[in-house]
Order: C-alpha cells, then sequence, then structure tokens
C-alpha cells in the first residue's frame, strides 16, 4: 500500500535498506579517539550547593510578558470563539445534561499555550531511538488542530532519548538475547507474578540486580512509573510521614498519595531545611493528635530528571542516621548512567548502598528496556513480595525485556564482552562533560552537576522553545523542550540527553548549530556566575571545539 | 481636652456616646504614637482622609486585618513551624524528644502469620501460558513437571502463533527492544501509534491510548477526568485497580450493590436530586463504574441495563474490560458485542489490557477523540512513563488480524469456558460445599465456599468479614487479618496442592492482599481455560479437581 501524501494516520514507515555497517553506526556510532573518554572517579568532596546563573532582569520582564500576551490572547479567543463558535468550543461546554470531559478553566493553559507549540511535542519516530532518530515528517495545518504525514522522514541526531547507554540498538549481544527469549518464552505473559506469572528468568534478573546495586535482594516490575505509584501504600499509612524533595516525580507523588501518608515537601536540593523539617516533625509530631509519627521517609531522586542535579546523597545518609528515619532513592536516570562503573548515585558518592533503606530505579532508560526495579535487604523484599500490590494484580514483565535487562546489565558488569561496559560507560562521561562545558564556553546558561548525562539549557520565553525545537529540528537534530508546569514559570529550558552512542563529532555538530541558533534566539545570557573563573563567556566556537575535550575532564571548570 | 480629640465619626448616624469616645481616645493616642514612628503621619493621614470620606471602609479594612492576624494565628500547625506550635520547650527538651523518637521498622518482620504464601508461588521453567508446564515452589524445595496448567490467563493463546512470534522477532530486529522516551518526547514510534488505530478499529471507538502496565490504567484515566465534587458510583466488587482509581479521583464516591440495578436506579435519582437542591454553578462530571467481567468473582455487569440508567440519569459509563476484552461476544469484541451493543454509544471509557487475551503487554483505554486526546495530556501514567518496547505492539496489532478474520479461538474458548461452568454447576457433591459466583461465558471460573459450609467449619459467615474488615478500615488498622478467613485461604490453598500432587494439575487461589482491599472480598478458588485445550483434557482435569475437593471437604465437615 502506498501512502497517501496528504493523510491524516501516522504511516508505517518500513526500515530503511542499509549495510549492517551503516545500520551499526546509525545505532551506535564508533570511538573515534581515546581522548575521548573520561573515567569518572568517586565525588570526594561533599557536593556544593549548586550554583544557579541568572539571566538579565530584563529577559525576566520579557519572558513575564510574553506569558502575559499569551494569556490575554488566550481569554480573548476563549471569549470570541465561546460567544460566537460555540461548535468549534463544543468541547468544553455542556452537552445534553453531561458536564465536558474538561472544564475551560482547567484547560487553558493547554488549549491556547501548549497548543500553539504542539508541534514539538509527539513527534511521531520509527526505528531504533539510538545514535540517530527517524522522525517521521508531519505537516501542521490551522495551529496545530491537525496533522499530515507526507510519508517521510527526517534522520536526526537523537539528543531526547534517555538512551544513555546506548543499549538502545537493533542488533548486537542484547538483541540476540532478547530474540532467543522470544523463541524460549514467547511474548506473552500469563497471569500475575504470584498467580503463575513468576518465570527462573524473573528469579535470575532479580538477583542479577541486586548483585549489581549491592543489596541483598530485588524485585521487577513492568512499568516504571507503576513501581512507585503502587509502592508506597505496602508499608505507609495516615500515621507515617512522608518528606519528600519538592522536584519528586510525579510517579512517586501518586504513590504517597494513594498510600495516604501525611507529606511534607522541602527545597530542591536544601539540605538545612530538610534536616530543620525532620527535627519540627519529630518533636510536633502527628496533626491534632501530636502523637508521635510511626515512620519517617525520605523520598529523592538520584538524578533529577529536569535539573540534572544530584541528591546530596552523604548528607541525607547522615541526616537519616541521626534521626532514624527511612531513606528511598530514586534513582530512574542516575543508575547504569552515573557513577564510576555505572552503580548510580550510591557508587558516585561512595556510599555504602546498604546505607539506604531500598533503591528504586527503572530498567527503561540505561538498560534500553523497560520496567522498574526495587534493591533492599532481603527480609525487606520478602515482606514486600506479599505486601505489593503489583506482583499479585498486574502483569508481570515479559521475557524478551527481560533478556534486555540481563544482557546489558552483564555487558555493564564486565560478564558479558569484558570492555565493552567500561567504554559505554567512559563515552557518557565524556560526552556529558563535554557538552556541558562546551555550552557553558558559549555562553548559554546550563544547571547541573558535571557527571549528570540530562543537560538542561535555559531559553526562558515560552516563545523561545518553539521557535528553538523547529530550528534544531530543521537542522537534523531531534532535543526536547519543556516548560512550566514540569519547571518553574520562567524557566522554560531544552534538556539535552546525553549518550554513550554519540560521538564526539556529533557533539561538534550539536554545539555549533546550537551556537548559531542561540546567537539568533538571544541564548547566551550566562553572566560568569557559574563559571570557574567567575568571568562572563563567549568563547568562539572554533575555540571551544578546541580546548574543552581535553578541559572538561579536569574537575576544575566545573563549579558546581 | 475634648477640644484636641479628633471628631471620627460622624455624628448624623447614632451611635451611643461612650463608643463614640472610646473610639475617638483611641484613635487620639494612637495618631500620637504613629507620628513618632517614622513614615507613621502616611499612615495617619490615610486613615484621616479615608475615615473622613468613607467611614464604613475604615471599619470594613480593621476587620479584615484583624482577621487577617485571627487566620494567620489559626493556621494548621504544620505550616507554623515548631516556634509557635510548642513555644515552650528548651533546645535541650526538643533535643530529648528527638532523641527519644522509636520509629517503627520500615515493613513488619518478614516471618509472620501469612508467610506460607511466599513459598506457594510457583516459578516456571520457561513460560507459564503453556499448557504443561515445569514448575518449582518454595525455594526450588518441591519440584513438578509436566503439570497441566489451569491458572493461565492468556486465553486466546494466539499471540503462541508463528506468524505473530515472526512479527514480533522482526520488529525487535528494526526497533530494538526499548522506546527509552514517554510518548510526548519522541518515545511514540509509528508502532504505537498504528496499534492505537488498531485497537480503535477492532472495538469501534474512535480513539485508544496505550499505556505501559494495565493494572495502572484505571488510577490514571479516572483522576485525568476527575476532581473534587464531581461524582463516581461503583460497583461494590470492583478490583483493586478500581478502587485505587476511586481514592486517587477526589471525587465524591459512591457505591451500589453488586450488579444489583434497582439499587442503582434509587442511588442515580437521589445523587441527581441532591445535586439539584445544592444548586451548583455547573454540573459536575458523574461517573458509574463497574467492571466487564469481575476480577474477583467472574460475574457479568448487565451492559443494557447500565446503559439504559446512564442515558436516563445523565451518567458516563466507565467499564474495566481487562478481562472480558477478546473474550466475550462473538468475535471477541467484548462486552458490548455480548449484548449485540454497539461500543462507541453506550460505554463512554473502556479499559482493557494487552497481557490477558490479547497475549502480550500493556493496557489501553478506549473512548472517544476527545476523551483520548485529553488522556495526552492530563493522565499520569501516559505522560510520565516511557512507551511499550515495540515489539509488544506489533504483536498485538498481529493478533487483532488474526481476530478479525477468524473467531475460531474465540468460540472455541466460548465452549469451553461453557463446559468448565458446567462441569462444576452440574455436580451435586460440590454444590453440598462450593457456590459457582462466575458466568458460564467467563473463562474463570470462581468457586467459593458456601455459607453453611463456611460457617461450620470455620466459624464466620460473609457478613462479618464484611463487619470486621470495615471495622479494622474504620480504624484506619492497615495490617488487616481476619483468622478465620485467613484459615479458609489455607485450606483453599491445600485443596490447590492436593489437586497438584495427586492429580498433577494445578489450579490457583484468588490472590489478594487483605491490606489493600477496601472493600470486601471472600476468598475464592480459580479454573483458568483457554481456546488451547481440549475437551477431554479439560473434562478429565475438572473430575480430578472435583474430586480432590470432594474429599478434602468431607474430611473438614
Ligand atoms: C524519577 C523517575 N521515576 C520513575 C519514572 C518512570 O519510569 P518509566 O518510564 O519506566 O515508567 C521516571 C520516568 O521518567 C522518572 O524520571
Amino acid at each position: 500500500m502506498s501512502t497517501q501524501a496528504n493523510q491524516t494516520t501516522v504511516p508505517l514507515l518500513g526500515p530503511e535498506i542499509l549495510s549492517i555497517e551503516s545500520k551499526r553506526e546509525n545505532e551506535f556510532g564508533s570511538l573515534t579517539s581515546k581522548d575521548y573518554l573520561h573515567q569518572v572517579k568517586v565525588v570526594e568532596k561533599p557536593l556544593a550547593p549548586p550554583v544557579i546563573d541568572t539571566p538579565p532582569y530584563y529577559i525576566l520582564l520579557i519572558t513575564y510578558l510574553n506569558y502575559l500576551i499569551l494569556i490575554i490572547l488566550g481569554h480573548i479567543r476563549d471569549f470570541l470563539g465561546t460567544t460566537f463558535q460555540k461548535k468549534k468550543h463544543a468541547v468544553f461546554l455542556e452537552q445534553d445534561g453531561l458536564a465536558p470531559w474538561y472544564s475551560k478553566f482547567e484547560s487553558f493553559y493547554i488549549r491556547r499555550l501548549k497548543m500553539r507549540i504542539d508541534d514539538c511535542f509527539s513527534r511521531p519516530t520509527t526505528g531504533v531511538p539510538g545514535r540517530f532518530i527517524r522522525c517521521i515528517d508531519r505537516i501542521s495545518h490551522n495551529l496545530n488542530e491537525y496533522y499530515t504525514y507526507p510519508g517521510t522522514d527526517s534522520m536526526c541526531l537523537n539528543l531526547s532519548a534517555y538512551n544513555y547507554l546506548g543499549f538502545a540498538q537493533s542488533e548486537g549481544k542484547c538483541t540476540d538475547a532478547a530474540l532467543k527469549a522470544v523463541d524460549e518464552y514467547g511474548v506473552y505473559s500469563s497471569g500475575s507474578r504470584s498467580q503463575i506469572g513468576t518465570t527462573d528468568l524473573h528469579r535470575y534478573t532479580e538477583q542479577l540486580i541486586a548483585d549489581f546495586i549491592g543489596k541483598e535482594d530485588s524485585m521487577i516490575f513492568s512499568m516504571g512509573y507503576g513501581t512507585n505509584a503502587n509502592f508506597f501504600n505496602a508499608f505507609l499509612d495516615s500515621k507515617c510521614l512522608v518528606i519528600s524533595d519538592e522536584l519528586n516525580h510525579t510517579s512517586i507523588r501518586t504513590g504517597v498519595r494513594l498510600s495516604g501518608a501525611a507529606v511534607r515537601a522541602f527545597k530542591h536540593g536544601d539540605m538545612k531545611g530538610l534536616e530543620k523539617l525532620i527535627r519540627d516533625q519529630i518533636v510536633m509530631g502527628q496533626p491534632k493528635t501530636n502523637r508521635p509519627w510511626k515512620k519517617i521517609l525520605i523520598c529523592v531522586e538520584g538524578l533529577f530528571s529536569m535539573e540534572g542535579t544530584m541528591c546530596d546523597l552523604p548528607r541525607l545518609v547522615e541526616l537519616k542516621k541521626k534521626y532514624k528515619c527511612y531513606l528511598y532513592v530514586d534513582e530512574a536516570h542516575s543508575i547504569g548512567a552515573i557513577g564510576p562503573t555505572g552503580r548510580g548515585v550510591c557508587e558516585l558518592f561512595g556510599v555504602n548502598p546498604k546505607d539506604v533503606d531500598i533503591l528504586m530505579g527503572t530498567l527503561t532508560k540505561s538498560f534500553g528496556a523497560a520496567g522498574g526495579y526495587i534493591a533492599a535487604d532481603k527480609w525487606i523484599i520478602d515482606r514486600l513480595r506479599l505486601d505489593l500490590s503489583t506482583p499479585s494484580y498486574a502483569e508481570p514483565s515479559p521475557a524478551p525485556v527481560l533478556a534486555q535487562i540481563t544482557s546489558s546489565l552483564e555487558i555493564i558488569m564486565g560478564k558479558l564482552n569484558p570492555g565493552e561496559g567500561t567504554e559505554r560507560l567512559q563515552r557518557i562521561a565524556f560526552n556529558s562533560r563535554y557538552l556541558r562545558l562546551g555550552l557553558r564556553r558559549l555562553g548559554f546558561i546550563v544547571y547541573g552537576t558535571a557527571d549528570s548525562p540530562v543537560i538542561p539549557m535555559l531559553l526562558y520565553c515560552p516563545s523561545k522553545m518553539p521557535a528553538f525545537s523547529r530550528m534544531m529540528l530543521q537542522r537534523k537534530i531531534a532535543v526536547v523542550v519543556v516548560a512550566y508546569p514540569a519547571t518553574p514559570l520562567i524557566e522554560s529550558r531544552v534538556r539535552f540527553c546525553m549518550s554513550a552512542s554519540l560521538t564526539k563529532e556529533d557533539i561538534d555538530y550539536l554545539l555549533r548549530h546550537v551556537n548559531e541558533v542561540g546567537e539568533k534566539l538571544n541564548l547566551k545570557l550566562n553572566t560568569g556566575k557559574s563559571s570557574w573563573d567567575g568571568k562572563v563567556q563567549r568563547w568562539d566556537i572554533e575555540d571551544v571545539i578546541k580546548k574543552t575535550p581535553e578541559d572538561c575532564k579536569h574537575d576544575k571548570y566545573f563549579v558546581d | 481636652m475634648n477640644t484636641i480629640i479628633p471628631e471620627v465619626l460622624p455624628s448624623s448616624i447614632p451611635i451611643p456616646e461612650f463608643v463614640v469616645t472610646s473610639f475617638s481616645y483611641t484613635l487620639y493616642f494612637l495618631h500620637l504614637v504613629l507620628n513618632r514612628v517614622p513614615g507613621g503621619h502616611y499612615v495617619t493621614s490615610y486613615l484621616s482622609k479615608s475615615t473622613h470620606d468613607d467611614p464604613y471602609r475604615t471599619a470594613v479594612e480593621i476587620g479584615l486585618i484583624l482577621y487577617g492576624i485571627y487566620y494567620y494565628l489559626s493556621k494548621p500547625q504544620q505550616r507554623k513551624g515548631l516556634q509557635s506550635n510548642r513555644p515552650n520547650l528548651t533546645p535541650a527538651e526538643i533535643d530529648n524528644l528527638i532523641d527519644e523518637w522509636e520509629p517503627e521498622p520500615i515493613t513488619d518482620a518478614a516471618e509472620t502469620r501469612d508467610f506460607w504464601r511466599l513459598a506457594k508461588i510457583p516459578v516456571v521453567i520457561g513460560s507459564g501460558a503453556n499448557n504443561y508446564i515445569n514448575f518449582t515452589r518454595d525455594n526450588d524445595k518441591e519440584r513438578f513437571e509436566n503439570v497441566f496448567n489451569l491458572t493461565s490467563m492468556n486465553f486466546l493463546q494466539l499471540s503462541k502463533k508463528d506468524e505473530v512470534v515472526q512479527v514480533a522477532k522482526q520488529t525487535i530486529k528494526n526497533y530494538g527492544v526499548g522506546a527509552c522516551g514517554p510518548a510526548g518526547f519522541y518515545g511514540n514510534q509509528d508502532v504505537h501509534n498504528n496499534l492505537e488505530y488498531n485497537l480503535a478499529k477492532f472495538f469501534n471507538t474512535e480513539g485508544a491510548v496505550l499505556y505501559g502496565q494495565d493494572f495502572c490504567v484505571s488510577p490514571s484515566v479516572i483522576p485525568a477526568f476527575t476532581k473534587r465534587g464531581d461524582v463516581i458510583i461503583a460497583d461494590n466488587q470492583v478490583s483493586l485497580s478500581l478502587q485505587n482509581a476511586l481514592q486517587l479521583s477526589r471525587s465524591t464516591v459512591y457505591y451500589f450493590e453488586h450488579n444489583d440495578m434497582e439499587h442503582l436506579d434509587a442511588m442515580l435519582t437521589e445523587i441527581n436530586e441532591s445535586e439539584k437542591r445544592e444548586n451548583l454553578p455547573a454540573i459536575p462530571r458523574k461517573f458509574i463504574v463497574t467492571e466487564g467481567i469481575f476480577h474477583n468473582s467472574g460475574d457479568i455487569a448487565p451492559l443494557p441495563d447500565l446503559v439504559r440508567l446512564k442515558l436516563k440519569h445523565k451518567f458516563r459509563l466507565f467499564v474495566d474490560e481487562t478481562l472480558s476484552l477478546g473474550v466475550l461476544g462473538k468475535t471477541g469484541r467484548g462486552l458490548t458485542e455480548h449484548f449485540n451493543m454497539d461500543r462507541a454509544s453506550s460505554v463512554d471509557i473502556t479499559v482493557g489490557s494487552m497481557a490477558v487475551a490479547l497475549g502480550s503487554s500493556g493496557g489501553f483505554a478506549l473512548g472517544d477523540k476527545v476523551m483520548s486526546n485529553h488522556q495526552h495530556i492530563g493522565s499520569n501514567a501516559y505522560c510520565f512513563s516511557a512507551c511499550l518496547p515495540a515489539y509488544t505492539t506489533t504483536a498485538v496489532s498481529k493478533v487483532l488480524e488474526i481476530m478479525d478474520n477468524d473467531n475460531s479461538a474465540v468460540s472455541k474458548l466460548q465452549r469451553l469456558s461453557k463446559l468448565l461452568f458446567d462441569k462444576f454447576n452440574k455436580n451435586e457433591k460440590i454444590k453440598n460445599f462450593f457456590e459457582i459466583i462466575s458466568d458460564e461465558n467467563s473463562p474463570i471460573l470462581h468457586l467459593k465456599l458456601n455459607d453453611q459450609f463456611r460457617s461450620n467449619v470455620f466459624g464466620y459467615t460473609q457478613e462479618l468479614l464484611y463487619d470486621t474488615m470495615v471495622q479494622l478500615q474504620k480504624k484506619s488498622v492497615t495490617n488487616k487479618y481476619f483468622e478465620p478467613s485467613e484459615m479458609e485461604e489455607k485450606f483453599l490453598q491445600d485443596i490447590v496442592d492436593d489437586t497438584l500432587k495427586t492429580w498433577n494439575v494445578l489450579i490457583t487461589r484468588n490472590i489478594i492482599i487483605a491490606k489493600h482491599e477496601t472493600l470486601p472480598i471472600v476468598p475464592s478458588l480459580k479454573i483458568c481455560c483457554n481456546s488451547e485445550m481440549t475437551e477431554e483434557e479439560l473434562t478429565k482435569a475438572c473430575d480430578n479437581i472435583v474430586e480432590s475437593m470432594v474429599s478434602l471437604c468431607s474430611t473438614q465437615a
């Protein structure tokens, strides 16, 4: 069947016919020089609080103005629309006695603000989300009301996927393992884990993960979000307290809400505030009754996915021990991607994993698979196997996914293809540092710590988001832009997710184009606050590309 | 003295003399004090001007300020912090309190009264969806080989077909395994979009939305459309996934008696009337929530009546069809086809699983365009979770294609379901001890002990269990435990073990976690059939199970 030029549904594109070598290169670029590797070391000194660079005031003013205009325009359009074009706006009006699915007020932000830049989100893709990603071309009509698909695609440099270690591949050891699992176990499951869904492969995967993390036992689930969303109600109730970083992921918040536990938030990364909060809460106890809390759980993420910052784990462990609280760390983004051998924030900070009560993580990201895990002491896991709802009510992880997890883990641990795991880890470390320092030197404001593979670059004005995203797409680079409510209102940003599959030359390409676009959009707002010499950075692109690959290996260039 | 006191209250209003004088005095001295404070004269000039123009305004303003102070002081304690809540504590006392605090352990001790369950979980060598399986239990202490498996919920077994396996393998070769991103950020691949089209087409709705895990779909879809003040009325036997969804919905939740349409009608009338009395500015969103085939009983919801009532009372209908899609109806299109109705016009939101009859992974929600599109931005488990691996979606697409062309698997399954039902329902010996609560069309047969046997042997009734659970719930005891019902579950497990050891046939208890269930459930046994079994196999296994059941129950009685 040929695809019609103006079809309104996403076409199914076949795979490109490529030689195996080009396919391999497209998914995982081979290393161009041994210089472009970096071995991460354990962080010895305590983490300094992040230095946040702030733009000149006129930028903030413009940003607010930008929102104001959008909001006023939106309200005018809403008013005119609901008075004169009732049919077109029927979705948020009452219809024959039924309330609308969503109200005008609730959906205002989405309809009038997000809709304008809807073409920057949910771009359909095909094939492997590796070094390059094939974005399916689409043409927007009527201010993103609908799209048509001409049936073509663009190969873009991929800075959007959570493919930190580059395991999103369709050939190699992991794919072989997944295919073998399809043959041996099939693609289907049979029922919940407690009923009939547990296989020997599940047990093996759980043991392997536990060994990797450094905990006695672990449990895996078929969805990372679901892991958190159905976790806390197994051991917390309304007489327990959760102290949560204000930027924690929605899945954690949903899970805590479901448990009924009381929640107090502390400012992102503010350890002093956290200590005060813990002290206050222990003394005050539960509201109204003033009885002491049954238990207090501190919830943080290892690496925050919108900020690129890490939790101050040594301090957290100290506080947790001092005040007899429990500590829960969500390592969704950090496991595999961070630490000298990929074992996450514990390893990076030299903290014994035994000191963190519960380590959670997802398998969707660094391992190129799907699902989540929870690792803890054996007695806790045994209890959780009985008390968690997911194993008894939800589907288990399917076998091909398990095979992808185990094979990628074995590569990271050096059990399979020794050397490959180390190379991947050293490449992502180098790539992340190179891009971060490169962007800073060009004059951009970049958040986050040196070793984080999540590199958020600030855009501020909401209207610069679509501009940046579209201009990058024209230059064949796929990026993710995020704004409120995922970030504070004025801190709209683009988030580069680094991957071990990119080569240094890819990053050069990226830097050149970001430099050009950044120039046009007036994004070079760096005031030098977060640079090592305290000076305003506006390097020339050629200098950056020449000097940064060497410099980025030295910690002194990263003040945070 | 009188001369210098300013006249602040207009004499035109009859106000008692003493009020006027005392008020004037206060103001006068306040005036003096304020004039000493730097900047104070601004306040006084503002005050005198405003009282001059409009005396009531000052009164209102003062009232507001006083109320503000009152409000601040009466704020809930968590906002105020320690200083104002326990002002009298010395630092040493605070340190003492902190030292004294002894938290409970993070979870209960592992080995407790319900620990036996862990040892009963089979660990299958190979896939648990096969009809003959090898497995171990209790840390490899028990081994079983070539056991006939009546626990798998892969009812249609279509994803085992070579054509589906080949499609899945080809997809892995083209797409790899993980999608490595959420749908909003490049995680949605063409195969995901196309599965959504295929699902919508197959089930005849405008749209479909994919989710990563079936258990998470309802708890994400319902809260995306409800807020405080909305109304949900749910069947009182819905499964845990829906119970979670209701808890997260923030709405006012009512329950109607299981499948009791008269009760539902009465309650809907009452809800609408009380709503009229309240004179709300806008009508709230109102949902009836139920299941296609019930997880905990195998019953079927009476869809025609539900649709009649939802139209009559202007509610929307939400049906969790996790177990019924692919199973009910001539071609497996679910509850609506079973009752010869059209899905698009009768059910507003359908939730289904791709991990049950469709034989892959993940879940989905079906409904109209507006509703589906809103999930793309408003549903947490969709927005904040990575997309499904590509191969799971192509496998389902292929299964749907097979089902569209050929309904033999579905009709075979329905024949076997009836056979399974009859085998137990027509057996008088079983009736002495058990009650069959599932529908004859359900491929999962639920058997629970009948009331008489339960009260004779375990000394409790269903009502007592319900009451106890509700009491425990009220006291917010989270580790709900009721000894007699635990004994009953153990007894049911004995039946499972006996059929396994004597006949090499595996059945299962209906596995529930009392701690999470907010609605009362009695324990039951579950027997599942699938379309790859032969009638002889199933008949023979049923006879064996009956024998085990009867012999164990007789010794108990
Ligand atoms: C911190 C955190 N936890 C959990 C998740 C959910 O994981 P998954 O995508 O595997 O459902 C994410 C994903 O974005 C995350 O960032």
